[in-house]
């Protein structure tokens, strides 16, 4: 009975529709409005790298459940996968005001603040994947 | 979609009552230049009652607005900005620091109005 | 099918009670906030505990672990230390296995040592069980207790309100309190938010970073923050720190804070020259 879906990033509209679709999912999970903001923030700056990055990706998000030290606990998992050109340094895409776009440079590093779990694997030349998790508390 | 940008007076008002896409967020940035231009407002309040999500573009195009909009002598307060929306936002450490805000339109008007001398 | 060392058990039962009795000697049973109980009350547990062990022998899994349940509700109740109990369970094995190995030979006995591993964890596992479950309600008990005592917002006059902070502030009361304070501020339309720290027994870096955090979002809603009630050490160690808080208005006491915040919704307080009765603002 897992809840998943998939949004596939081709265009901007991709971005609202991730966005979208990650919002109903999370208010559906039963997180409150912050945490809602958080995820949605979350999956648009996600959803805006692979736009902005690469010709084509996608967004998963899934409810996930783990067995907790007080009892299960629900989340969200949010993965963003890219075939892109993939990123050369990892540890400057994770630097606070880093930024090839002419943005906040506040996009990787403001996701894995939002988020409970973050992580990026990353093959220059193959693609990017991107996993995060929030867990319901 | 376009932005509806209300005169009244000197001021312009804009409440954002759209889900902000890039596009829709660029165009608005467009238009209430060319607006400020047209009828030589002082000042610019801009309601984010609405709006339940920015993420770090969003806040870069709000606060280039709020920039270009004081180089050309408007005055921008941001109002209604959501309590979710201000911990996501600091959060991801964009604080907005040069722009001003009020609780919501009514106050943002009095606040141009003290600001701007009556 | 009752196992063989269970069966030895019963059939001995009455040797390994009187033994296990004995290795009981030095242990003290104790609570966790009274460290010594009296003498008594220690040899009615201990017994309690003899009879919860061995009348379970005969039960199926099922019954026993209800027994054991049971009992460590009893303890939880009465808050019994839990590890005395398992360093008892710990003797008794080896009591067992002692006996055991002069019965039987090597063979039977790696098995019966088994069998005898297997029913020992499967108590000190029920025990231990019953045990973190309880913890973990009471835990929870106490975050919703401590979410409830956590800063309060106070409207003090039109558009000014207070919170008094109260006691350490960790990061998972820091989003708790900035929830409130945000939420608070809509509520009450305030322009002003007096954050009153004389609770809080220490500000070091963490502390100041969340209160920094917490005004940038006051000021994102439409709001102004002010910082009272910083006492000398606070200031001191601010200072010492390093920490910024230039951004920042800062008063030492609430009542210079509520002077202020009236000047900034540009409002005064004035003196009546008849004298009122009943207490006016100053």
């Amino acid at each position: 009975m897992s809840n998943h879906s998939c949004i596939e990033i081709a265009n901007e509209w991709g971005i609202v529709s991730a966005r979208q679709a990650g919002r109903e999912l999370s208010k559906e999970i039963g997180f409150g409005s912050v945490d809602q903001a958080r995820i949605t923030t979350a999956i648009s700056e996600l959803a805006r790298n692979i736009y902005l990055y690469t010709e084509i990706g996608k967004i998963d998000l899934e409810e996930i459940s783990d067995n907790h030290k007080n009892g299960k606990v629900r989340g969200i998992k949010v993965v963003a996968s890219d075939k892109g050109p993939g990123i050369e340094n990892l540890r400057d895409v994770m630097i606070d005001g880093f930024t090839t776009s002419g943005g906040l440079g506040a996009g990787l590093p403001g996701v894995k603040r939002l988020m409970d779990e973050f992580d990026i694997e990353s093959i220059p030349g193959e693609g990017t994947t991107i996993t995060t998790i929030k867990w319901l508390r | 979609m376009r932005i509806p940008i209300l005169k009244l007076g000197r001021y312009l008002l804009i409440s954002v009552q759209v889900e902000l896409d890039d596009q829709t967020a660029l165009q608005f940035q467009e238009d209430l230049l060319n607006k400020i231009h047209q009828e030589g407002s002082l000042g610019v309040v801009i309601d984010l009652t609405s709006v339940d999500m920015i993420d770090s573009f969003i806040a870069k195009v709000i606060g280039d607005v709020v920039e270009m909009s004081s180089l050309m002598g408007a005055k921008v307060v941001l109002t209604g900005i959501q309590p979710a929306v201000a911990i996501t936002l600091i959060d991801m450490g964009v604080s907005l620091q040069e722009v001003q805000t009020a609780l919501d339109l009514e106050q943002g008007l009095e606040r141009l109005q003290q600001e701007l001398g009556g | 099918m009752r196992s063989i060392v269970l069966q030895h058990m019963i059939d001995n039962k009455d040797h390994y009670i009187e033994q296990w009795r004995v290795s009981f000697g030095e242990l003290l049973f104790s609570r966790s906030e009274s460290t010594i109980k009296p003498q008594y009350i220690q040899d009615e547990m201990k017994e309690e505990f003899v009879s919860v062990i061995f009348d379970t022998l005969t039960m199926d899994r099922h019954s026993r672990r209800a027994v054991v349940k049971r009992f460590a509700e009893r303890l939880i109740h009465d808050g019994w230390v839990v590890s005395e109990f398992i360093m008892s369970l710990q003797r008794l094995r080896r009591i067992v296995m002692k006996d055991l190995s002069n019965h039987y030979d090597k063979e039977k006995f790696v098995d019966l040592s088994g069998e005898l591993e297997d029913w020992l964890d499967e108590q000190i596992t029920d025990l231990t069980t019953e045990f973190a479950k309880n913890h973990e309600e009471v835990k929870a008990i106490q975050n919703v207790a401590l979410k409830e005592l956590s800063a309060p917002l106070i409207p003090v006059f039109d558009k000014i309100v207070v919170m008094p902070l109260i006691g350490t502030i960790d990061t998972k009361r820091a989003s708790q309190i900035m929830e409130n304070l945000l939420d608070g501020i809509i509520e009450h339309r305030a322009q002003v938010v007096l954050i009153d720290i004389t609770g809080v027994p220490l500000v070091d870096t963490m502390v100041a970073h969340h209160i920094i955090r917490a005004s940038e979002a006051v000021r994102l809603v439409g709001a102004e923050c002010l910082l009272v009630g910083i006492r000398p050490e606070i200031a001191q160690t601010i200072v010492n720190l390093g920490i910024d808080l230039g951004n920042f208005t800062t008063k030492s006491t609430l009542k210079k804070g509520v002077e202020a915040a009236l000047q900034m919704t540009h409002r005064d307080i004035i003196t009546n020259e008849e004298p009122v009765t009943g207490g006016g603002l100053n």
